[in-house]
């Protein structure tokens, strides 16, 4: 046994079952994994450069574009510090309209981590549910904005058009689709499935002390039982206006990690709910001209983006452009914490493990 | 010197020799345009669009565009979606250098076809074609999944007329 | 918030407050050598460096330290200043573990020094990338445009 060589194994970036680009250098010894380094910059866009070139309006399709998978959040997110710094009240018809919007973003993320997961233990038929029923939700998007991945739907003071009519009944009918089979069809292809619980439970733990070191924030704490959600502690839009309940689990394995998504998927449709029942007349922007100046100042805004605590840090210097944005991306930190998560566990488990993550690396390289 | 003007019959072997290179190439040629398994080359945005490209409400399966195996050896398309940065380039060259001929390539995005949105950034590459040479542009930020669809119809006719870029430069490997 | 306090009787005289909201304390060090001994004040406050940002005033450079915890919202921003002439500063990823690849991408994108950090490395960028990029005096023109990066290394 002493004989056995260390090899040296290059996951990705280009390596179908990693998320996008990332890149995992693992020394291996048999079928164990004794270190790993992970790389990223291998999308690495300088989305931070090019926004001290842009006017403040026209920033947002690059925003889009970080987080791919959830790309109203982060206009959302954007539109909130730019608001905030220029001291711009959005009336409260485009408060709740933005709230329904970020949370069928963030059902569509999570159907997205599902069917990814799926695919990546080889549960295909899981993947094409899931794709199945994000089509639904993507009609409806493409309905109310105009655009599929990347809507461009948000400005500043608003959004660029009203809901079309009707659309209501149409997400009402599609959200009780969705839970429909999330109840049924994900907890008998997924939380019932024994060949799911066992290549799922028990591996990849993230301890609470180990969320702490590395500052990993969202659904990978909240399945570690950190309870914490933006949306509860500092509650923006219109969260403190709408009941719901933060799912937390304890044990911090993948299943806990997969389960906790599931659970905020319903816990969306019940916000959705509420905020089309209360859904306020009036007008849905406030007119703001295309190019603002924002005086000299600092801004902080962070907002729970369907993988953690994203927040922008805008310095404005009274010009039309951003002087500096940075960009706090949540899964940033997660990835950081892989190199003591893949350490002494087998190969095959590795995928389970990073998919669990769910990175998106457009926002870990920005 | 004095060239000869004689007109020369082709033979009768050399006659259905050429008939019978021309069935064949067309036959071939119809079986490469109907299998086109792709290499899935995803680094963003379109990368997501084109999971709903090979999901239900599309089902690239139908056009022969099957996602099985994603390694470059046994591909004959390469689908690039998404930005390509100057870290990612030579990495991007490797896969394509990895794959046997003939070889097609689709340039999914605005990104890989002028730069796109990122044109003015520094760590992006304005275009694939400077690096790999390609077939398809499909514009688009991103591209709706029917677009992929009709990229793919397109280098099915280029592919059946002879008309990609390894058949023209005679990078057809072994029949 | 209760941490002032407790900031300003470990340094006296040298800590200036910008703002003071509900949830947001901004407060400004003028001595770089005082950031380790804060930090350690900090710690027991806020578990995560939340971020860092580095603010390009050539010749001087703004690092923003922001500090967060799991318990509530509340949020401490600490600047520090440093010249382009002592381009340095000492890290705190012995304090806090989350500041080492936010370190390692300021020293990646600006070229900040950080002494004591374990592995200072590039983290975005290949490590033969020509220069720093988000410095303001780093203009993006079309020789870096046009440069396709197939002769990078790593």
């Amino acid at each position: 046994m002493g004989k056995e060589k260390i090899m040296r194994l290059n996951f990705g970036p280009v390596h179908p079952a990693m998320h996008g680009v990332l890149k995992v250098i693992l020394d291996v010894k048999g079928d164990t994994v004794i270190k790993a380094q992970t790389e990223i910059g291998f999308l690495h866009r300088a989305s931070e450069k090019i926004a001290e070139m842009r006017y403040f309006s026209n920033y947002y399709p690059i925003m889009d574009k970080l987080d791919y998978v959830s790309a109203l959040n982060m206009e959302i997110l954007y539109a909130s510090v730019v608001e905030k710094a220029a001291n711009i009240e959005i009336p409260p018809r485009a408060v709740y309209i933005r709230t329904i919007m970020a949370e069928i973003q963030r059902i569509m993320s999570h159907l997205i981590f599902i069917g990814s997961f799926g695919e990546d233990i080889g549960n295909m038929t899981g993947f094409i549910w899931a794709l199945r029923e994000r089509e639904l939700l993507m009609n409806i998007v493409e309905k109310v904005s105009g655009g599929r991945l990347a809507p461009m739907y948000i400005c500043n003071g608003g959004m660029f058009y009203d809901f079309p009519q009707g659309i209501e009944e149409e997400i009402l009918k599609v959200l009780s689709v969705i839970e429909n089979k999330v109840n049924h069809e994900y907890n008998a292809m997924f939380t019932k499935n024994q060949i799911f619980l066992s290549r799922t439970k028990g591996i990849g733990i993230i301890t609470t002390d180990m969320i702490k070191k590395y500052g990993i924030t969202g659904p990978i704490a909240r399945a570690s039982g950190i309870n914490r959600d933006l949306r509860k502690v500092s509650p923006y839009l219109a969260y403190d206006k709408v009941d719901f309940d933060i799912p937390t689990e304890k044990e911090g394995d993948t299943y806990s990690r997969f389960v906790v998504r599931i659970r905020e998927v319903l816990e969306s449709i019940k916000i959705i709910r509420q905020c089309i029942k209360d859904l306020p007349a009036g007008p849905y922007k406030t007119v703001v001209p295309w190019i603002i100046r924002i005086p000299k100042k600092d801004t902080l805004v962070k907002q729970e983006s369907p993988r953690g605590e994203m927040g922008v840090f805008l310095v404005t210097d009274g010009s039309d452009k951003p002087y500096r944005l940075k960009l706090r991306s949540p899964t940033f930190f997660a990835i950081h914490a892989l190199q003591e998560l893949l350490v002494n566990i087998k190969i095959a488990d590795i995928f389970v493990i990073v998919a669990s993550i769910d990175p998106v690396m457009g926002e870990v390289d920005r | 010197m004095e060239e000869s003007n004689e007109f020369s019959y082709p033979g009768l072997y050399e006659v259905i020799f050429m008939k019978t290179e021309k069935f064949i190439n067309t036959v071939l040629n119809w079986g490469r345009s109907n299998s086109l398994w792709p290499l899935t080359f995803a680094t963003s945005c379109c990368g997501i669009e084109m999971m709903t490209f090979g999901a239900t409400k599309i089902d690239s399966d139908r056009f022969g565009v099957l996602f099985t195996g994603d390694s470059p050896r046994q591909s004959d398309l390469i689908l690039v979606s998404g930005t390509i940065t100057k870290k990612m380039a030579r990495r991007l060259l490797n896969v394509y250098e990895q794959m046997p001929d003939p070889k097609y390539v689709i340039a999914i995005g605005a990104c890989n076809v002028s730069g796109g949105l990122y044109h003015d950034s520094y760590n992006t590459i304005e275009g694939i074609d400077r690096i790999i040479p390609v077939d398809v542009f499909v514009p688009g930020c991103p591209p709706k999944p029917e677009e992929f669809l009709d990229a793919v119809k397109v280098l099915q006719k280029l592919i059946k007329e002879n008309r990609s870029k390894a058949q023209k430069n005679g990078n057809i490997g072994q029949a | 918030m209760v941490i002032l306090d407790k900031l300003k009787s470990t340094i006296k005289g040298d800590l200036e407050v910008i703002d003071s909201e509900p949830d947001l304390l901004v407060i400004k060090i003028k001595n770089k050598k005082l950031i380790k001994k804060l930090a350690w004040q900090i710690k027991e406050e806020f578990d995560i460096l939340y971020s860092l940002a580095v603010v390009d005033y050539s010749p001087d450079f703004e690092l923003n330290y922001i500090f967060s915890n799991y318990k509530n919202a509340e949020i401490l921003i600490l600047k520090v200043n440093i010249t382009e002439k002592d381009f340095a500063i000492d890290s705190i990823t012995d304090i806090f573990n989350s500041a080492n690849w936010e370190e390692r991408e300021a020293y990646d994108l600006f070229g900040i020094k950080f002494n004591g950090h374990p592995d200072l490395r590039r983290i975005l960028l290949p490590e033969d990338w020509p220069g720093h990029p988000l410095r303001k005096d780093f203009k993006v023109d079309d020789e870096i445009r046009n440069w396709t990066g197939l002769d990078l290394k790593f």
